[in-house]
């Protein structure tokens, strides 16, 4: 237990009769990066809310930090956390509003001003909050994340509605915290983002966990492609009906022709092509994204905010 | 729990009492309040309009305890800010999601629910001690402008009477204040409870009161009134005060029971 920041057995929550957590076994490893991903309302914020204390689960339990979920009292202190997005004090300054919470946690007040300059907002901490850009106000809830200096960040939607250099300098921003030796997990619905800062995910779906482990593995568990593209293109529909006489899954996508099938495929279908006479102009394998992974583990693709829905 | 902690949860929540709209607008208000009644009091005095059996008299005015008189008929209305800004404060706070920021800094609920309480109470009682200087400086004026003689009012007699009624209006205040403090919790939206506690106060006790004879015994609006006028006809200071202490107690424990035991989930 000693290398996982957070761990849990059975978590389980219930509202009346809805079940939005259901029998969890989180294992998120110290010192990564791990993401954590799922369609609306399969149940991240509810676990999130759960390892802060902030709702009692209805059965399981867990640790974080080592220390039992049931007393957050115990590792809290050492927990830095942004959930459903930032909310301050609207009329206080950004300054006030990191100040209240740190007196509250009995923080240094030096903090204070490290986690402005740490998140760029030093030039704008006296301005009131309600005059911060949605941006600025992701910031200053990073900020308050960071003010008791962490061990464990727990971030639920970090990029929400962020521009892309929002999203890119949030992501550096994870990326150096994550550097210090912090454990961050963070949930998100930009799947190319958890992608690029992510080394562990958890996918959950229905409140239920549907895959934790490396990036890496879970993509590689998803079927491969082979990527093909034709001298002609008008050949490109000929050589699919021909490889779906070999129960090859294709489609095809502007003058390329994707075919599920594991690289050892590629000489076959480079001679089946030959002797339907097509020449091919490329074939190459094809590593799938985190997306298209998550896509095809859960089937659910409609049912995941994308980007641009996030945004609004 | 120890002192240092509960003290850095009242100093956090003083953070956010003292912005200049929060601070200055409500002792202002309550300043305005307390000064404008005590010059319609004493513009009033000895003559014989307001409601029958209202009529203030020179002399009591000019008696030791004249000095507060008009001081203590604005406790209802003291209260009913008192009552509304202890709800909004803390129904605000599940309302615009800050409180999850704050369990997560604090995890001990009762310690935050204990900072907000010290700290909405010490903000209610400096708002109160500026009202009075207000009222107090408004009566001076007033006495000044009916040749009312004030030789009474600095009197041991008076000061006593003085420290005596500031007293009970900071009781009776502080009680509204308790009220809407737990309405805020108990409602977790500013609207709803200042509203629940309005209706309750006033519409309500006040058909009530009509309606039930006695009622002014045990309703809580009419119980703090009472208190803070250092008893009326209807129930005397100590019943009040016990019984209202009652009330309070185990409101109390209600609002502590649900702050600690809700989800959190705004």
């Amino acid at each position: 237990m000693s290398d996982l920041a957070i761990e849990t057995k059975a978590l389980t929550k219930n509202f009346g009769a809805l079940v939005a957590v259901d029998r969890i076994d989180l294992a998120i490893p110290e010192g990564a990066v791990s993401g954590f991903v799922g369609p609306n309302g399969a149940g991240k914020t509810t676990t999130m809310r759960m390892l802060l204390g902030l709702i009692r689960p209805s059965s399981g339990g867990g640790a974080v930090l080592g220390q039992a979920l049931s007393a957050p009292e115990r590792f809290l202190a050492r927990v830095g956390a942004m959930i459903e997005g930032p909310a301050f004090y609207a009329p206080l300054s950004g300054r006030a509003n990191l100040s209240a919470l740190a007196r509250l946690g009995q923080i240094p007040s030096r903090r204070v001003e490290e986690v402005l300059a740490l998140v760029n907002l030093t030039d704008r901490a006296g301005d009131a909050v309600r005059e911060y850009s949605h941006g600025m106000r992701q910031r200053l809830g990073i900020a308050a994340a960071l003010l008791p200096d962490p061990s464990l960040l727990v971030l639920d939607e970090p990029t929400n509605g962020l521009d892309p250099a929002g999203i890119a300098g949030m992501r550096n921003l994870l990326l150096s915290v994550a550097a210090r030796g912090v454990t961050v997990f963070v949930s998100s619905h930009l799947l190319a983002e958890v992608e690029q800062i992510c080394h562990h995910v958890v996918i959950i779906e229905s409140g239920r966990v549907g895959f934790q482990g490396p990036i890496d593995a879970f993509v590689a568990a998803q079927s491969p492609e082979l990527l093909v593209r034709t001298e002609r293109r008008e050949d490109l529909p000929r050589l699919a009906a021909k490889l779906a006489e070999s129960n090859r899954p294709t489609r095809m996508e502007g003058e390329w022709l994707h075919v599920s099938a594991p690289e050892e495929y590629a000489a076959e279908l480079n001679r089946l092509a030959a002797a339907i006479g097509i020449t091919l102009v490329h074939l190459s394998t094809r590593r799938a994204s985190l997306e298209e992974a998550f896509f095809a583990h859960t089937g659910e693709a409609r049912s995941l905010a994308r980007p641009k829905d996030a945004a609004r | 729990m120890t002192p240092d902690v509960i003290l850095a949860a009242v100093r956090s929540e003083w953070t956010k009492l003292r912005r200049p709209t929060l601070l200055y607008g409500t002792y202002g208000a309550l300043a305005a309040i307390a000064a404008l009644i005590t010059v319609l009091e004493f513009a009033r005095a000895g003559h014989a309009f307001g409601r029958s059996g209202d009529l203030i008299s020179l002399a009591l005015l000019a008696s030791p305890e004249g000095l507060l008189h008009a001081f203590s008929q604005s406790a209802g209305l003291l209260g009913v800010v008192a009552l509304c800004v202890a709800a909004a404060q803390l129904a605000n706070e599940y309302s615009s999601g800050t409180l999850r920021n704050l369990l997560v800094r604090q995890p001990r609920r009762t310690v935050v629910l204990a900072g907000k309480y010290l700290g909405i109470l010490s903000f209610l009682l400096g708002a109160i001690l500026v009202a009075c200087a207000c009222g107090t400086v408004a009566a001076f004026v007033m006495a000044h402008v009916r040749a009312i003689p004030t030789t009474a009012w600095t009197s041991s007699t008076g000061l006593h009477d003085f420290g005596q009624g500031l007293g009970d209006v900071v009781l009776s205040t502080l009680g509204y204040g308790t009220i809407g403090f737990v309405l805020g919790i108990v409602m977790r939206s500013p609207v709803s409870s200042i509203v629940v506690g309005l209706v309750f106060l006033l519409p309500f006790e006040s058909i009530l009161s009509v309606v039930v004879s006695g009622s002014a015994r045990w309703l809580p609006g009419s119980l703090l009134d009472a208190v803070a006028r250092g008893g009326t006809t209807d129930a005397s200071f100590l019943a009040a005060l016990v019984t209202i202490a009652l009330y309070l107690v185990a409101w109390a424990a209600l609002g502590i029971f649900l702050f600690v035991s809700r989800d959190v989930t705004a």
